[in-house]
């Protein structure tokens, strides 16, 4: 794979992705008034272009509203966001629809691909968004499963593949249109140690190779070794900042 | 907009074949009823519309315009008015004029005893339906250019014979040409079938007028009906109009014999008026049960939309907006009723239409016109725009992580 997008330089002085008292409330209403929670008290955080984060932190210590809010697909309550040139906060829906469909791939813990569409069909979904001719959809399309190793799996339906499988297909999807950026909750949650090893090689090379800035929530160690930044959320705040040793 | 693919929305359809099922069926249920109920008032209007001529004028007692059962008439009514007016068609030397009868009676098959006994036991007869029973006149067949004889002959005047149309011999089970009915008590042989195909006496009983007025205890006639357009002294043909114009001067003239005058085709044209709101009734009851229907189709498509939240939900994290999902759903929700709407009309066309319809006044076929398929269509389409909305609506509300989280 190609990219047009590894051209950043001004990394060392400017993270690509920077949180400045990112603050996520929700409210619900109940009997006596209305419950806050707030999973995103006010974090700070960095993330280089081409890093590979994991993000670990007990059960409801806001990791996936972390996700979600970096995804483009939950608005933060106050703060800001930035992801290269944009703010995500200020963004209106459908500019951010647009956005995700170029700049994020998006992969979840139960992969939900589209149970009435093959794998070719699925992987194919978010090139339905871009201006691409149906030859150069195909081509990416195959290029992708066969980056994750699935292109004689092509015709396949979900319900015909395994976990494994399955979430290989849900990678293909999430990095066929090629964004800069990989976000990734619990991709190994569901799955036994052997594809979930087979999946965290997978991310190692998109990192390595192709250069995508990878942000991964995990609960296994194992997972988050993998990871250049480890990243631990508390009561959502960032609690503690690790970088592996090169 | 980048809208997702149409055959996406073609597969989805395939998911739950028993969803799919209940969607189809619902609509083709609000289909055919609406297709039914059109059907209903427009076999009435067309066969009310060919029931009445034009260029006949029709004498009725006066008060009485509206009804021609109710309309009492003295006997020389007919005679007076022929004595009086030129205009009066004249078919192979006999003018084209009846008084006739026209009364609803209990009708019924007779059995063996009644057949040939005279004392009627009328006690089972009268909780048939009444069927309208015509007396006529030699003239009624110029005046009634509509009617011919299929089968057998016309009655003999002095016997208790009648003849029949087809549809009133339908009416009575196992009544047929030779048969012996029971009409208000009163055994009669079937001894002719008559066809008057798309207008009310294709359901009727025709008997010599004299013979019912003595079976109905009645010394008056309902109405005259004369055939407009005769040849003056001159031989020059009298305008229609002039004669329905000298006719309406008779009724003014002789006031005594208390008689009002309408086209017959007017008459009808009333009565359609008067039945409109039979018909509405009938395409209130039919959206009725069909709303019934709509809603089993609509509970179906909420349950088939309510599973997939979570697909929508990854479909908009991917980047597709929700008005591009909204409308791969209600492609979904208008091809399952379109289909519907289509076994309808196929439905409609192969087991509605021609279905004859009895009422007191006689029978009308249902009509499965264009008319009656288009609004069967607009039904099903409808149903599946507005009957989408709500599932498509709830199916998109949630925000995305909660939709991914369901
Ligand atoms: N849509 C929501 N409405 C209300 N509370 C929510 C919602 N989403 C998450 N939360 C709450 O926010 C907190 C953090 O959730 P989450 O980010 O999912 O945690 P994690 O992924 O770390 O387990 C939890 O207490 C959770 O119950
Ligand atoms: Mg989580």
């Amino acid at each position: 794979m190609i990219h047009d997008h590894a051209k950043s330089t001004s990394v060392a002085n400017h993270a690509w992705i920077r949180a400045r008292k990112l603050r996520k409330v929700y409210r619900k209403a109940l009997r006596d008034g209305v419950q806050e929670i707030v999973p995103l008290a006010a974090l700070d955080l960095e993330i280089a272009r081409g890093d590979f984060v994991s993000l670990m932190g007990p059960s409801g210590s806001g990791k996936t509203t972390l996700l979600n809010l970096l995804a483009g697909i939950d608005a933060a309550t106050s703060g800001e966001l930035w992801i290269g040139d944009h703010n995500l906060v200020h963004m209106r829906r459908d500019a951010l629809a647009a956005w995700r469909a170029k700049e994020v791939g998006i992969i979840f813990q139960s992969y939900n691909l589209v149970p009435v569409l093959t794998a070719f069909e699925n992987v194919e979904l978010p090139l339905l968004l871009s201006p691409l001719g149906r030859r150069e959809r195909t081509e990416r399309a195959m290029e992708a499963l066969t980056t994750v190793g699935l292109a004689d799996r092509a015709g396949h339906f979900p319900s015909q593949l395994s976990g494994g499988q399955e979430q290989r297909v849900a990678i293909a999807r999430a990095i066929v249109a090629r964004p800069p950026l990989l976000l990734a909750d619990e991709p190994t949650g569901d799955l036994d140690r052997e594809s979930a090893e087979l999946v965290l090689q997978l991310l190692d090379q998109l990192n390595e190779r192709e250069k995508m800035t990878i942000v991964m929530v995990t609960h296994d160690p194992r997972a988050a070794a993998r990871a250049r930044t480890r990243l631990f959320l508390e009561k959502g705040e960032l609690a503690r900042r690790e970088e592996a040793v090169p | 907009m980048k809208l997702l693919p149409f055959d996406h929305a073609i597969r989805n359809l395939a998911r739950s074949p028993r969803r799919l099922f209940l969607v189809v069926g619902g609509s083709t249920l609000v289909s055919l009823l609406v297709l039914g109920a059109v059907a209903f008032s427009r076999g009435l209007e067309a066969s009310l519309g060919a029931s009445g001529l034009a260029t006949n004028a029709l004498l009725l007692g006066t008060g009485s315009e509206e009804s021609v059962e109710r309309s009492e008439i003295s006997p020389t009514t007919a005679e007076a008015l022929h004595a009086s007016v030129d205009g009066i068609a004249v078919h192979a030397g006999r003018p084209a004029i009846a008084s006739e009868i026209h009364v609803a009676l209990p009708a019924s098959l007779a059995s063996p005893e009644q057949a040939t006994t005279d004392t009627a036991s009328a006690t089972r007869a009268t909780e048939e339906s009444p069927i309208m029973v015509r007396g006529y006149e030699t003239a009624s067949s110029l005046v009634h250019p509509q009617v011919r004889l299929k089968e057998g002959r016309w009655p003999s005047g002095g016997a208790s014979e009648v003849a029949a149309g087809p549809e009133a011999l339908a009416r009575i089970d196992g009544a047929k040409l030779g048969s012996t009915i029971l009409l208000a008590g009163e055994p009669c042989v079937v001894v002719g079938v008559f066809e008057a195909p798309g207008t009310t006496m294709h359901g009727e009983f025709w008997m010599p007028v004299e013979l019912l007025a003595i079976i109905t205890q009645r010394s008056t006639r309902s109405c005259v009906i004369a055939a407009l357009g005769g040849v003056d002294e001159a031989g020059e043909r009298i305008d229609p109009q002039v004669a329905f114009d000298d006719v309406e001067a008779f009724t003014a003239m002789r006031l005594d014999l208390e008689t009002t005058a309408v086209r017959e085709s007017e008459y009808y044209a009333q009565l359609a008026a008067f039945l409109a709101p039979i018909r509405m009734l009938v395409l209130i009851t039919a959206l009725l049960v069909a709303f019934g229907g709509a809603l089993g189709g609509i509970n179906a498509m909420y349950a088939a939309f309510a599973s997939r939240v979570r697909e929508a939900g990854t479909l908009q994290a991917i980047g597709f907006s929700r008005g591009a999902i909204a409308i791969s759903l209600l492609i979904e929700s208008l091809v399952a009723c379109a289909t519907g709407a289509l076994m309808a009309c196929l439905l409609g066309r192969l087991l509605l239409d021609g279905i004859a319809v009895r009422f007191s006044m006689g029978t009308f076929t249902l009509a499965v016109d264009s008319a009656a398929i288009a609004a069967g269509l607009l039904a099903g389409l409808s149903l599946g725009v507005v009957g989408g909305i709500a599932p498509i609506a709830r199916c998109l509300s949630l925000p995305i992580p909660l939709a991914l989280r369901s």
